[in-house]
């Protein structure tokens, strides 16, 4: 009973996550929207990735700039075995094929981690760049295992499944996604609250220290690596069943950047940031690219106005009103941020409407494509639209100023209240 | 008497072509409470260095516990029955302080690397740490962040991760540095409870300290050992008056 205490959140995640594809649930049809179902199982995938890179990042203290090779490698893995099965050669029921992928990911963390784990810091960040070159130039060379440009195809309906299920329709496929992202958070939650995790964190802080209470911190990080590569692998596994496809692509640069940004975005700090971070930028991937050509600079400037600003990510952020929560005076801080709202909504608008500006007299020219708002077609040529945006922009920016001084305020003052109050207690 | 705790012969230690450490040879007996005095710049922090496998030495022969110490990391001369603290405060800042003992503790009681014991469930383990952060006088800051201790509680909790393992060769840095006088006091009775029945070596430059704690007394002048006996003898030695406490007690 206690363990159903501890855990509701999870449980309760569990039910959110599960009901929510109903929200796209055409009635009328009887079927789901294979979209929201695709989206939300990148959703997962992703977030089991990002968590993986934290075991690093924010575990370790570890900036990887290539751990998307153990994911990639993982997804190949797990990818061929799926053939073997199709074949007939071995039997693996399908349930257990993101394990597959995971085995890879360990095999893959354990070599490559000898060498990645040889250094920290600045090194270890140039090493993980290399081996991910490495391995992105060795998947167009050896056809054999990467299958070159057109990478490896598998068929995920297989008649081994434990549970009698055939994952023929992207709702059931979700549901074992949801199912092994659980398993794998939570695991990986576990995992920090262990000797080698507590020592990750140890050898991260003061790795001399570390090595004055007997440890050897090239091993802590190499274990970490490798276990990081586990759980990378077994994203990598799910990665294959989604999109029945594995390509040099999920061992690219640009896929360990995803996590990266997740990962700053959601905070590397605590351990729910990273999944926070995927859910932002998979929606802005996913979602945000459907509607603009330009969303990948929406991204970048996120990263850095994160970056710059918060540098505690979201989960951060949130993190920081604990001590009003706390006190119960977080109602208090309701109106100020309704104040901040307009003017920050001003200047979202303002730089929004720049950038598609923009992108709409280069890229959307190039493409023949006209700028439509509600139906109706702007004309990027009038400098009536261009001086809408700057003025929504500077004077946001002025209001908002404004604004977060007396925020400001506001805030000091609760935050001297709720320690006093928890120093009286 | 068995072999003695610490054994230096003639060891020497360069950097560059600078010879720090020259030729020192040092025994430091079971059980004793043994200081390192000597003016800035002699080599005493460097001679811990060495001993604790901070840097190799250039020759010579260091054992610890009787076994030698060649080649050895600092863990591995950890495992040996030797653990140090640093000159300059070495924690673990972004753990709580109940953790940076937990840390202190784990590999002496078997842990290793494991991934597969839950911390929360060890009570033993959990206990253990909790009895070490009352003695510490630290149990009302067990769940802060160690980087948010005042400057005196952080030499405390050094001292706490140093002899957390139950080492029996304890190093200590200069452990009083920096401290106001009722704070020294606090930790030359720390200092003094902990290393009951074990081999205790200190650098320190605070005399009262120095005269209140040790059995011996060992002075380090330009990398060389001039004298190494008794409190009462080192105060009537005319070379170690010269070289050094003349300077301070004149």
């Amino acid at each position: 009973m206690s363990l159903l205490r501890r855990n509701w959140l999870w449980l309760l995640a569990l039910g959110v996550l599960l009901a929510f594809p109903f929200l796209f649930y055409d009635w009328a049809k009887g079927r789901h929207s294979g979209f929201a179902l695709t989206l939300m199982s990148e959703i997962g995938v992703m977030a089991i990735f990002a968590l993986s890179f934290n075991m690093l990042m924010g575990q370790a203290g570890l900036l990887s700039f290539g751990h998307a090779v153990l994911f990639g490698l993982g997804a190949y893995c797990a990818a061929h075995v799926v053939n073997l099965v199709k074949a007939g050669t071995i039997w693996l029921p399908t349930e257990l094929v993101p394990l597959a992928g995971g085995l890879g990911g360990l095999f893959f963390g354990f070599v490559l981690g000898w060498l990645a784990t040889k250094q920290r810091g600045t090194a270890f960040a140039m090493i993980t760049l290399g081996l991910g070159e490495l391995v992105s130039a060795a998947a167009l060379m050896f056809m054999g295992f990467f299958g070159g440009e057109g990478g490896i195809t598998i068929d995920r309906v297989m008649d081994t499944s434990l549970l009698g299920v055939r994952y023929t329709s992207p709702w059931q496929v979700y549901c074992l996604v949801l199912a092994w992202a659980f398993i794998a958070a939570a695991l990986m939650r576990l995992q920090t609250q262990t000797p080698l995790g507590r020592m990750a964190n140890a050898a991260r802080d003061n790795f001399e220290r570390a090595q004055f209470v007997g440890y050897d911190p090239r091993r802590v990080r190499w274990m970490q690596f490798t276990l990081a590569g586990f759980f990378a692998g077994i994203g990598g596994g799910l990665y294959v069943l989604i999109y029945e496809i594995v390509t040099f692509d999920t061992v690219s640069a640009a896929k360990s950047a995803n996590a990266l940004l997740a990962v700053y975005i959601g905070g590397a700090g605590g351990f729910f940031g990273p999944i926070l971070g995927t859910i932002v930028v998979v929606l802005l991937q996913s979602g945000v690219s459907l509607l603009s050509n330009a969303w990948l600079l929406y991204v970048g400037v996120l990263f850095i106005v994160m970056v710059m600003y918060a540098p505690v990510g979201l989960a951060g952020l949130i993190g920081l009103h604990a001590p009003i929560w706390r006190a119960g005076r977080l109602r208090d801080l309701v109106l100020p941020y309704l104040r901040a709202l307009p003017p920050a909504l001003m200047i979202l608008l303002g730089f929004v409407l720049l950038v598609e500006l923009t992108s709409f007299t280069t890229i959307g020219a190039a493409q023949g494509k006209h700028f439509a708002i509600a139906g109706r077609t702007i004309d990027t040529t009038s400098p009536l639209p261009w001086g809408i945006a700057v003025a929504a922009l500077g004077a946001g920016a002025l209001w908002l100023r404004r604004e977060a001084r007396a925020f400001r305020l506001r805030w000091d003052a609760l935050m001297e209240d709720a320690k006093k109050q928890a120093g009286a207690s | 008497m068995s072999a003695p705790a610490i054994e230096l012969r003639d060891v020497r230690k360069s950097f560059g072509a600078t010879e720090i450490i020259r030729g020192v040879n040092l025994g430091i007996a079971r059980g004793e409470r043994h200081a390192v005095i000597g003016p800035n710049g002699a080599g005493k922090t460097t001679l811990f260095n060495l001993i604790s496998g901070r840097f190799p030495i250039s020759s010579g022969t260091i054992t610890v516990n009787g076994k030698s110490t060649a080649g050895l990391p600092p863990q591995e001369i950890n495992r040996l029955g030797l653990s140090r603290s640093f000159q300059i405060t070495s924690i673990f800042p972004r753990l709580t302080v109940f953790e940076n003992i937990r840390c202190g503790l784990l590999w002496s009681r078997g842990y290793r690397y494991s991934f597969w014991h839950l911390l929360g469930g060890q009570k033993t383990l959990n206990a253990e740490a909790d009895r070490l952060l009352e003695r510490l006088k630290l149990r009302d800051r067990r769940d802060l962040p160690a980087g948010l201790l005042s400057y005196a509680e952080q030499r405390a909790l050094e001292i706490g991760i140093t002899i957390a393992g139950g080492a029996d060769i304890i190093l200590l840095d200069e452990p009083t540095a920096g401290m106001s006088h009722s704070e020294t006091e606090a930790a030359v009775e720390l200092i003094r409870g902990v290393s009951e029945g074990k081999t205790l070596v200190m650098v320190e430059h605070d005399m009262s300290v120095v005269f209140g704690l040790a059995d011996r007394i060992t002075v380090l002048v330009y990398g060389e050992v001039i004298a190494s006996d008794t409190p009462a003898a080192i105060r009537g030695n005319a070379a170690v008056q010269e070289a050094y406490l003349g300077t301070i007690a004149a």
